[in-house]
C-alpha cells in the first residue's frame, strides 16, 4: 500500500553517534551485570532493542556511564573516536582480567562533507540485538570472576584530540597471552562497530 | 572437540577447546553431511567461511600477517637497545610506534569522571569471604604472644670445643643421646639421665672429628674426621663398625638418608655411601668448587641440598645422583652456605643461610628452583632449625658487624617477621641442633658451652599436631635409592 512505503531511514552523523554511544551504554551495563562486577540486585530491567536489558540503579555507576557516553558521542560526531575498551580488573591485585574491545570505523566522508546515509532502523536494531545476545551468552565460556572486580573504560582517539578534564592519558591495560573471541558487529553506514572480548587464560584450562 | 567442520557452524568461534555447550546463534544452517566421506546425495557444498575463528581456521582479521611474516623470516640480528639516537629521532619513533593495526596514530585515555560507586559489593559470597577473613585475622591475633624463654634451660660445659665454622660436631639422635665432638674426643650425653660417656678419642693431635651425625634410627653414629676418614660406630657396644674411604680432605658435613650416608668434604666432592654394601661407594659427585660445608636430605628423602664454600647451593634428586646432574644450582648467596634446613610442613621448601658476607636466610621452592623469601639478618648464619610445633624457623648466628651477633633469632614463617631473639653466648655460635621431640634447641658456642633452649614449645593445643606427625613417621615409607 502506498502509505506503507518504507520510510527511507536517513541516518545523520549526529544520529549515528547517538546510536553508537547509546549502544555502548547498554553494552557496558550488560557486561557489568553478566560478569557480576556489581550485584545483580542493583540492576533493573528495561526494554530496549527488543530485549530485556538491565541497567544499573546505582547512582554512581549511572552517572559515570552517562558522562562517559556523552563524551563518546561528542568524539563520534567529530569522527575522532577509534575504539572504546572496557577493562575489567581484579580489585585486589589490579590485574586486568577481561578486555571488551569495541573498535569503531568512521566513514570520513560523512564527517568531512556532512552527508547522510540510509539504513533501516530495524536492521541496525537487529544487529545490536545480536551483539547483546552474544554478550549475555559469553558467560558460558568466559572464566569465572570469583573476586571483587572493578572496571575502567579506555578510549582510543586520534592524537590531535585534547584530553578532556575528566579523562587522563593511560596505558592500554593489555592482557598477556589472552584468549580472544570476536563477536558480531553492527554498522550504521556511518560508524561500524566491531566487538571483541579478550580474557586472561583460566588456569584450569591449561593442560 | 572433534575436528569436524560442521561443528564450528553452531558455535561462537573460540580459540580454545572447551566442552561447554553454547546456545547456538542460529544464523547459519548446520550441514551435517559436510564432513562425511560418504556422499549420500549430491549436496551443494556449503562452503561456509566462518567469520569467527575456530581452532583450525584462525580469524584472519585478528592476525597481523605482515608482521608475522617478518618475524618468522627476517634474519636481522638483534641489536642491543642502548642506542645513541638523538632525541628527535626517538620522539618520531615513539609517535610511530603508537600506531594501531591500520596505521593510524592514536592515544589512549581512561575515564576518571564521576567516581563510581564505592559501596562494597553485597554479593553473598563476598560477604562470606569477608567473614572468613575476619575470623582468620582474629585467630591470628589471638595466638598470642609467643612466650620465648629468657634464659637457657641448661648449660653444659664443652671444653676444647673447636672454634671452626665449617664443622658440624653435634647431633641429637632419636634415642635421646646427644653426640658431641669436643676437640679430639667424642662424648655421648644422655638427655634422660644426663649421663656422660666418652665414645672415642683420637690420638696424635693432628686429627679430630669434624662432623657427627646419627643415623635416622640412631643405631649408627657417623663420624667424619679431619684427615678424611669416615667411621661408623655402634654406640650400644661402643665399637667401630666400619671405616669408609673415598675422600681426600676433611669431612665437614654428613647426612643420612635411610641406609645411604652422604658426606661432603674439603676435597669438593660429595660421596654417597651405601652402608650395607661391601663396596660402599654408591656415587661420587664433583660439582662444588670448594669445600662442601652443608648437606641435608629432605624429609621424604628424595632431594639433597648441598651448600659449598664457593657460595653455591645445589639441589640434587636422589635418583639422579650417579650422573652428577643437579636439579638446581642456586647462586644467590654471597658467602658460604652452611646452614640448611628442609621445611617439615611444606614439601620441597628449603631454608638456607649464608656466612659472614651474606647473612641472609633464603627460603627456596626447590620444585621450581626459585627463592620465595629472603631475610637479611646481617650476621653469619651457622645453623637453621624449623619449629615443628609452630610455623617458625630459628637461626643461629656467629660474627656480625652490626646486629644479631652470637644470638639465636626466631622468625615467624611464612611472613618472616622476627618473633624474638635469645642469646647468652659470649662468643659466636658454631652449631645448632634440635631435640627429637622438637621442643629444645641446643646451641654450641665458641665460648665452650652447650646451651639448651626450650624455645620451640609448647606443642600446639590438642597435641594433635605432634601426634599426627609421629603417626606419619611410623607409617611413612622412605623412598630409598634404587640401583
Amino acid at each position: 500500500m502506498a502509505s506503507r512505503t518504507v520510510a527511507k531511514d536517513i541516518i545523520t552523523l549526529r544520529g549515528s553517534a547517538a546510536i553508537v554511544s547509546e549502544f555502548f551504554g547498554y553494552a557496558a551495563n550488560s557486561i557489568l551485570y553478566n560478569r557480576g562486577v556489581y550485584p545483580e540486585e542493583s540492576f533493573a530491567k528495561v526494554k530496549k532493542y527488543g530485549l530485556p536489558m538491565l541497567l544499573t540503579q546505582d547512582e554512581g555507576v549511572k552517572s559515570f556511564i552517562s558522562n562517559l557516553t556523552a563524551q563518546l558521542s561528542e568524539w563520534l560526531e567529530a569522527g575522532k573516536l577509534q575504539r572504546v575498551v572496557m577493562v575489567i580488573m581484579s580489585k585486589a591485585a589490579n590485574e586486568v582480567l577481561e578486555r571488551w574491545n569495541f573498535s569503531i570505523e568512521t566513514d570520513s566522508d560523512v564527517v568531512e562533507k556532512g552527508v547522510s546515509r540510509e539504513k533501516s532502523d530495524r536492521e541496525i536494531m537487529r544487529e545490536i540485538q545480536a551483539i547483546m545476545r552474544q554478550i549475555a551468552s559469553s558467560i558460558t565460556y568466559l572464566p569465572c570472576l570469583d573476586e571483587p572486580c572493578v572496571f575502567d573504560v579506555l578510549a582510543y582517539t586520534d592524537t590531535d584530540v585534547p584530553v578532556p578534564f575528566t579523562w587522563i592519558e593511560s596505558d592500554p591495560k593489555l592482557i598477556a597471552n589472552p584468549q580472544m573471541v570476536k563477536l558480531h558487529s553492527f554498522d550504521t553506514k556511518i560508524h561500524k562497530v566491531d566487538t571483541l572480548v579478550s580474557y586472561k587464560n583460566d588456569e584450569w584450562d591449561e593442560q | 572437540m572433534k575436528a569436524q567442520r560442521g561443528d564450528s557452524l553452531n558455535r561462537i568461534g573460540t580459540l580454545q577447546d572447551d566442552s561447554t555447550t553454547v546456545p547456538p546463534i542460529t544464523v547459519f544452517r548446520y550441514h551435517s553431511s559436510f564432513s562425511s566421506s560418504i556422499k549420500k546425495h549430491p549436496v551443494s557444498a556449503f562452503f561456509f567461511i566462518p567469520s569467527v575463528g575456530d581452532r583450525f581456521l584462525p580469524n584472519r582479521c585478528l592476525m597481523d600477517l605482515d608482521k608475522a611474516h617478518t618475524l618468522l623470516t627476517s634474519k636481522t640480528p638483534q641489536f642491543n637497545t642502548s642506542s645513541n639516537f638523538n632525541q628527535a629521532y626517538r620522539q618520531k619513533l615513539i609517535e610511530n610506534l603508537s600506531l594501531d593495526s591500520q596505521g593510524r596514530p592514536f592515544k589512549i585515555m581512561v575515564f576518571r569522571g564521576s567516581p563510581k560507586s564505592s559501596r562494597k559489593s553485597i554479593r553473598f559470597v563476598d560477604e562470606l569471604r569477608q567473614e572468613v577473613a575476619a575470623i582468620f585475622e582474629k585467630d591470628c591475633k589471638q595466638t598470642p604472644y609467643r612466650c620465648i624463654p629468657k634464659g637457657e634451660k641448661r648449660v653444659l660445659d664443652a671444653p676444647r670445643l673447636r672454634n671452626d665454622y665449617y664443622s658440624n660436631i653435634m647431633s641429637w639422635g632419636i634415642n635421646n643421646i646427644l653426640a658431641v665432638a669436643l676437640g679430639p674426643e667424642l662424648y655421648l650425653w644422655n638427655s634422660e639421665d644426663q649421663a656422660v660417656h666418652k665414645l672415642l678419642q683420637v690420638r696424635g693431635g693432628n686429627d679430630w672429628p669434624t662432623s657427627v651425625t646419627w643415623s635416622e634410627d640412631a643405631s649408627t653414629l657417623a663420624v667424619g674426621y679431619m684427615c678424611s676418614n669416615l667411621q661408623l660406630w655402634d654406640v650400644e657396644s661402643s665399637k667401630l663398625i666400619r671405616s669408609l674411604q673415598g675422600h681426600s680432605g676433611r669431612i665437614a658435613s654428613t647426612a643420612w638418608n635411610g641406609h645411604i650416608l652422604t658426606s661432603g668434604s674439603r676435597d669438593k666432592s660429595i660421596i654417597n655411601h651405601d652402608v650395607r654394601a661391601a663396596n660402599s661407594l654408591a656415587s661420587c659427585i664433583k660439582r662444588h668448587a670448594d669445600e662442601v660445608c652443608g648437606l641435608k636430605w629432605s624429609t621424604e628423602g628424595n632431594r639433597l641440598a648441598s651448600g659449598g664454600n664457593e657460595n653455591l647451593l645445589y639441589i640434587w634428586e636422589a635418583s639422579k645422583m650417579s650422573s652428577s646432574k643437579f636439579l638446581h644450582r642456586l647462586s644467590d648467596h654471597c658467602a658460604a652456605v652452611k646452614a640448611l634446613a628442609w621445611c617439615p610442613y611444606q614439601n620441597n621448601v628449603l631454608a638456607s643461610g649464608g656466612g659472614l658476607s651474606d647473612g641472609c636466610i633464603k627460603i627456596w621452592n626447590t620444585e621450581k628452583g626459585i627463592c620465595i623469601n629472603n631475610i637479611e639478618t646481617k650476621a653469619q648464619i651457622c645453623g637453621l632449625e624449623w619449629n615443628r610445633h609452630h610455623k617458625e624457623i630459628l637461626s643461629g648466628h656467629g660474627y656480625s658487624i652490626r646486629e644479631n651477633q652470637n644470638k639465636l633469632c626466631l622468625w615467624r614463617y611464612p611472613s618472616m617477621t622476627k618473633v624474638g631473639e635469645l642469646g647468652n653466648h659470649k662468643s659466636r655460635i658454631i652449631n645448632l641442633c634440635q631435640s627429637p621431640d622438637g621442643i629444645t634447641v641446643i646451641s654450641a658456642g665458641a665460648d665452650e658451652t652447650l646451651r639448651f633452649w626450650d624455645v620451640f614449645g609448647p606443642p600446639t593445643a590438642g597435641a594433635g599436631n605432634s601426634m599426627v606427625s609421629d603417626l606419619q613417621g611410623l607409617l611413612s615409607f622412605r623412598t630409598s635409592l634404587l640401583r
